[in-house]
């Protein structure tokens, strides 16, 4: 479901078939980028780190969270 | 064109009837009420309003109420609102035609394949999920079928009401809320976690004619939506219209499912417009209005595509109207 989402100008998320909407930062939109680009997990935790300049294990944290909550709310399998 | 329709509380818990006659407004509407209190009769929506016997009188009663209301008002089409009243009107359709009033209704074997008791089976073939529901008659009944189910478990009425219990206790508690107000059977039913979606639609017997997706945003205690918002879901449209196809479904008609964004959900097909019609309306896909051109046999352009992402808005609003009028209505029982 995620590459169905639809990320407007006030940072909300949103799923047209689901009709459900999330608030998302901008770290958070871009990994949802990168996930529609279909880069991998390794590729997405290595451009986070250099677009965010923060080091890659912050990075791999923050990434493996985010994957973590995206499966929670069934936007990932 | 003189068209009659029922279902005019307009309360916290509407009824379908003031969204249809929202959608009708060109046309000469004339209101059956049950009860001299819905807000819809003092909305102007309508040029007259005849009581109604209850459906449960039989229908003689109604006979001689609806042959009145022909003779009086020279109604042409009635479009029954209500789930108590429809199987009345599903029933003897053919007899009310005869009268000179036209319909658009399913068969008395359409509307009873969707039963909600028959939903297991009926599920099977429009190739969806349904969640496990059984049927509870006794106290002991429930107990065993939380045994099987788990907790939480759906305790619902099998026309109206449904309520989520996290305990037994909760569940004896809705067992008999329900049953007190409404009879049995019940059904107690497995909770699927999920979005809930819902999709309004027309049948000319053979094909979806037209329909809308919604997904509620907000709803009242009871469970009625308050605030949703248009979406585009395949698999519901595409299975939507699979049940007008597979059953030859004629009239309106509401799809409430569950999507855990892999599968959907079966959880109720209601025979009839939902209260937010007039949403599909406002979105430019005027069922109603398409049900009156089938009606007087009008060629009916399909209609499937809709504004997304356009929310829907309830809210309250206030009248002012003539005590005479209530109490006329309640003495002569037409106003």
């Amino acid at each position: 479901m995620i590459n169905e989402m639809v990320i407007d100008e006030n940072n909300v998320g949103f799923i047209p078939s689901l009709g459900i909407s999330f608030q998302v930062n901008e770290t958070a939109k871009r990994i949802i980028e990168l996930i529609k680009e279909g880069k991998s997990k390794e590729d997405i935790v290595r451009i986070i780190s250099d677009e965010f300049n923060v080091s890659w294990r912050e990075a791999y944290i923050d990434v493996e969270d985010f994957f973590a909550k995206l499966r929670v709310y069934g936007l990932i399998q | 064109m003189k068209i009659a329709l029922s279902g005019l509380n307009n309360t916290d818990n509407p009824a379908p009837g003031i969204g249809v006659a929202k959608s009708l407004k060109g046309h000469n509407l004339t209101g059956l009420s049950y009860d001299a209190n819905e807000p819809g009769i003092y909305e102007g929506l309508f040029e007259k309003i005849y009581l109604m016997p209850y459906p449960t009188l039989g229908y003689e009663e109604f006979k001689n109420r609806i042959t009145y209301i022909k003779e009086k008002s020279n109604i042409e089409a009635v479009i029954p609102n209500l789930d108590a009243e429809l199987p009345l009107y599903i029933k003897y359709q053919k007899e009310i035609n005869d009268l000179g009033i036209k319909t658009y209704l399913p068969s008395l074997e359409c509307f009873e394949m969707r039963d909600k008791s028959k939903l297991p089976e009926f599920s099977k073939k429009l190739g969806v999920k349904h969640p496990k529901t059984i049927e509870i008659t006794s106290l002991d009944d429930l107990i065993l079928a939380t045994r099987t189910l788990g907790f939480p478990i759906m305790v619902k009425g099998n026309y109206y009401k449904a309520y989520k219990a996290y305990n037994l206790d909760e569940a004896i508690e809705y067992y008999y809320k329900i049953s007190n107000e409404w009879g049995f059977p019940l059904l107690a039913q497995q909770v699927i976690s999920g979005v809930e979606i819902n999709y309004i639609g027309l049948g000319d017997g053979n094909e979806l004619i037209g329909g809308v997706g919604i997904k509620k945003l907000s709803t009242t205690e009871l469970g009625k939506v308050w605030s949703a918002i248009s979406i585009d879901n395949k698999p519901l449209f595409e299975v939507s219209k699979k049940f007008v196809e597979t059953i030859g479904w004629r009239g309106a008609f509401e799809f409430e499912a569950m999507s855990d964004g892999k599968d959907i959900y079966l959880i109720e097909i209601n025979p009839r417009f939902p209260a937010w019609v007039h949403f599909s309306t406002m979105l430019g896909v005027n069922l109603p209005e398409m049900m009156i051109k089938l009606i007087n046999g009008e060629k009916v352009e399909k209609k499937y595509n809709y504004p997304l992402e356009k929310m829907y808005i309830r809210y309250v609003e206030e009248a002012m109207a003539d005590f005479k009028d209530f109490t006329t209505l309640i003495s002569k029982k037409e106003l």
